[in-house]
């Protein structure tokens, strides 16, 4: 009689061991065909590619850290420089100084900056403006919405409109002088 | 990294007129030689198949023949592969711009060893050197003798000529590096391999050249030890996944594939090594390692890769952690396909991606079925995995093995989800968040320092059971040396806890390892009546795996001392000097002296700045940071000034600069304390895994017995 209850503890511990081996198996398949699905997802964005020369900006409206509200199709008939940006991000520091030299070379020349602080603390972003002295408005990429919309690959990454609203130029990374985004400016002035 | 541009027709073909003149001339540079190249890319393509198809029959039927010219086939890839990648270093050489991959890394303006290096300069010619390495490993064990191992063979034939098709097939019919550059009737441009209906050939009369970034010799050795290492992993994932499917579970798989795994897990290591000397050679941002998703993309199958080196070895001593290790290098092979994936499909932003293309898809269906075939093995098996002992004591080696590794995959899981965390947040809330090089660095600081403090404590540990006794009285000695050390550092002015912790510990395993060397020379000395260095080196002689470790492990010690040093005391400034004007970064001193521009006669414009450093008004000596511009493409690259000493590096990057240089240049300056410690340590790592790698004298009558054989075979 005890014998046959140990049997039975015994077939109730291999099923117990069974069940949470299941429950185990289950687990692993849905973490690897979540990965996957989640790959999948990611790939698909990816495949749309970032957005190119000669297409319409797509439309946002800009928070600065004054509070401001700036929307872009509110800027036709000037020329838009996009500036993407981060205080972590080491590539914006090359460029930081020389960005605000050249808007002020052509801030009275119908040219408009906007900073967009991509996925930032505002504390360290506000140092960070103070350091280089950045006059330009900036503002927070609120929901990264700014980000997503231009399909940006990474900071630093910028983008001149237009008169009209056309992208004219993309820099992906840092501008390396003052005369590279001055020249980008000049370009998209004539066009 | 190679950019998609579209290479520009125009003023850039050649007249059909003068084409045809040329063409007379080198009809076989130009028609015979590609051809050779394409038709051997497509039979390597086909005997991959065959070879993997064959291999399964073999298994089904039982029919040993089969299986045996599925080995055949399979050695048969890596010469049909060198033929092919013998045929783009020529066309490269020669500069058939007519191909779209030649017009798009090279130009008329680089020199013949960087046309050569160009082979894996973008993407097609990468894929195509990759598969060359994975056949060239294939067949070296393809020609091993089986006789011992025989129910393995078809499974890695299967394996590793299943990833080899798969790769070439994207080279053969998404990036071809062989495909032409056409025109087609409604003047677009396209690339393809043969002539499509009605479209005209075009021939640029120069290229864009390779990404001055990449004109580096730590970027030309990078990327082959990278895909030397993940193309290494292969192999004893191969054998790891036939020891699932024939059911042989013991540690058979593990002894013929340690040496391989070693072997790949020291090319991992160059390769994240050269990357970060590379980085901070080239990318003028101060520093070696960015935490960017790509390079993190390689350091996950290091760090499984590494967990596995450790704990292979318990599997092999005692019997236990069989589940561990099947997990880790399926694992480990994973992480490398994903790592390949993520580079290569523009899923991640990131500086290293390279353009989308159509192989980003089918990518994601291999590494589906990479991941769903292996872990059903895994779970088909799990029961056969048990292990033959069970953990004693918690101080016992083995334990502290274990909780090495689990120190390891705790990284990885932060790396992980690091890489995934943006793609996941834009999936549930629509937002993507990325988290920053801070994310990494505070998360993952404290495992690291958990890793080094089992550095030092599992070398003094025994199998089976340690006494706390036995590990304190081996403790003790280094521990109080390292708390000299400690005390030190702070009567140096040392204030910040996290670098004396990081430093405590790194000593720590400093004196630990060098004490080990010294009790076993010691006790050698007494036994066999020898001078201190002959002991010394015949005791690492006759124990290579383990003092090669120790070695490994004081090059760790001496990354350690750069790292802590160059994360937590680095300084920076910036500003705009006149000539003649000054700034000053702690001790040292710079004076701007002037500024040239010109051109050379291999289409880069260059800007340099000469500069005086000075430290505590002692002069040292100049420095010329400068920045060169490549017309061809567009491209620019900082190439700091650096005064390096053992102490520290003086870093100064040009960063802008006015036409004319009396109104000012500006200058970014970086102070980085004991920089030069991680490039020594990487040395030593690297000779440290040598020393463990290295074939054994014992194995050389076995490897005679394959050459009588073979030459038996021959006659």
């Amino acid at each position: 009689m005890e014998k046959l209850s140990g049997i039975q503890e015994n077939r109730e511990f291999v099923e117990a061991r069974e069940t949470s081996r299941n429950w185990g198996t289950m687990l692993v398949w849905a973490l690897v065909l979540g990965l996957l699905a989640i790959l999948g997802l990611g790939l698909a964005r990816a495949q749309e590619g970032p957005i190119g020369i000669g297409r319409n900006v797509p439309e946002f409206t800009l928070t600065t850290f004054d509070g401001e509200q700036l929307n872009i199709n509110k800027s036709r008939g000037k020329v838009v420089l996009v500036n993407f940006w981060a205080s972590w991000c080491k590539p914006c520091q090359q460029e930081a100084a020389e960005l605000e030299e050249a808007y002020q070379n052509f801030k009275d020349r119908d040219v408009i900056f906007l900073g967009v602080d991509y996925v930032d603390t505002e504390k360290e972003a506000l140092a960070y403006l103070e350091k280089f002295q950045i006059t330009y408005a900036n503002g927070p990429d609120l929901g990264t919405k700014i980000s997503q919309a231009f399909r940006i690959r990474g900071v630093p990454e910028t983008f001149i409109i237009d008169r009209n609203g056309i992208i004219v130029d993309i820099k992906i990374g840092p501008y390396t002088s003052l005369a590279e985004i001055e020249n980008a400016l000049q370009t998209a002035l004539e066009q | 990294m190679q950019s998609g541009l579209d290479f520009q027709p125009g003023p850039y073909i050649r007249r059909q007129d003068e084409y045809c003149q040329w063409l007379k001339g080198g009809f076989l540079n130009t028609f015979v030689v590609p051809n050779i190249g394409l038709f051997s890319l497509f039979l390597a393509f086909l005997v991959a198949i065959y070879a993997a198809v064959a291999a399964v029959f073999g298994v089904r039927q039982q029919n040993p023949k089969w299986i045996e010219s599925g080995r055949a086939a399979m050695l048969l890839t890596f010469p049909l592969l060198s033929i092919a990648c013998v045929a783009l270093i020529f066309l490269l050489v020669t500069g058939r711009y007519e191909f779209k991959y030649v017009a798009s890394v090279t130009s008329d303006t680089m020199p013949t060893y960087l046309r050569i290096t160009s082979l894996w300069g973008g993407q097609a010619g990468s894929l195509l050197f990759w598969s060359w390495l994975m056949a060239a490993f294939t067949g070296a064990v393809g020609l091993r003798k089986w006789d011992r191992d025989r129910e393995f063979l078809p499974w890695v034939i299967l394996v590793t000529m299943g990833t080899l098709a798969f790769f070439l097939l994207l080279v053969v019919f998404i990036e071809n590096p062989f495909a032409r550059l056409w025109q087609s009737l409604d003047g677009s441009q396209i690339a393809a391999p043969f002539r499509p209906r009605g479209a005209v050939p075009l021939f640029p009369s120069d290229g864009i050249g390779l990404n001055p970034l990449l004109r580096h010799l730590g970027m030309i050795i990078h990327p082959p030890m990278l895909y030397l290492g993940f193309v290494s992993y292969v192999i004893p994932y191969a054998f790891a996944i036939a020891a699932l499917a024939t059911g042989r579970t013991d540690a058979r798989w593990i002894k013929l594939t340690r040496r391989w795994s070693l072997v790949a897990w020291l090319f991992l290591s160059l390769g994240l090594i050269l990357g970060g000397r590379w980085a901070y050679d080239v990318l003028g941002w101060g520093g070696y390692w960015g935490w960017d998703p790509v390079e993190i993309a390689a350091l996950m199958p290091w760090l499984a890769g590494t967990a596995f080196l450790h704990s292979v070895m318990i599997q092999e001593k005692r019997g236990i952690l069989k589940h561990w290790n099947m997990l880790l290098i399926i694992l480990t092979y994973a992480l490398v396909i994903f790592g390949t994936f993520l580079t290569r499909s523009g899923v991640l932003s990131s500086v290293h991606a390279f353009a989308q293309s159509a192989m980003g898809p089918l990518f994601l269906g291999f590494i589906g079925v990479t991941f769903i075939s292996s872990v059903a093995l895994l779970i088909h098996r799990w029961s056969d995995l048990k292990g033959e002992n069970h953990l004693d004591s918690v101080i016992s080696r083995e334990s502290l093995f274990l909780l090495n590794n689990l120190l390891f995959m705790g990284i990885l899981v932060i790396c992980f989800w690091g890489v995934l965390f943006p793609l996941i947040s834009e999936l549930f809330t629509g937002q993507k968040v990325t988290v920053g090089p801070i994310f990494y660095k505070r998360a993952t600081a404290p495992l690291w320092g958990g890793i080094l403090l089992l550095m030092g404590i599992a070398p003094l540990s025994v199998y089976g059971r340690t006494s706390w006794q036995r590990l304190g009285s081996a403790l003790w000695k280094p521990a109080l040396a390292a708390l000299i050390f400690e005390f030190i550092l702070v009567v140096q002015g040392v204030r910040s806890i996290a670098a004396l912790i990081g430093y405590g510990l790194a000593a720590f395993v400093a004196f630990v390892t060098l004490y080990e060397f010294w009790r076993g020379t010691k006790a050698r000395r007494k036994r066999h009546k020898e001078s201190f260095p002959t002991a010394l080196w015949r005791m690492a002689r006759r124990n290579r795996r383990r003092y090669g470790g120790y070695v490994i492990h004081l090059g760790i010690v001496l990354m350690a001392f750069g790292i802590i040093g160059i994360e937590m005391f680095q300084t920076e400034t910036q500003a705009t000097l006149a000539q003649g004007e000054q700034l000053t970064l702690g001790r040292y001193t710079m004076v701007f002296d002037s500024l040239s521009e010109w051109d050379t006669n291999e289409g880069r414009n260059v800007a340099r700045a000469v500069v005086q450093i000075y430290r505590e008004d002692k002069f040292l000596g100049e420095l010329y940071p400068r920045r060169d511009f490549y017309y061809a493409s567009q491209q620019s690259m900082t190439i700091p000034g650096v005064r390096s000493t053992l102490e520290d590096d003086f870093y100064v990057l040009l960063v802008g600069w006015e036409p004319i240089a009396a109104q000012g240049t500006t200058f970014k300056v970086y102070h980085n304390p004991l920089v030069n410690f991680i490039w020594m340590g990487g040395f030593v790592f690297i000779l440290g895994t040598l020393v463990a790698a290295w074939p054994e004298r014992e194995s050389l009558p076995s490897r005679k017995r394959v050459s009588t054989r073979g030459a038996l075979m021959r006659a």
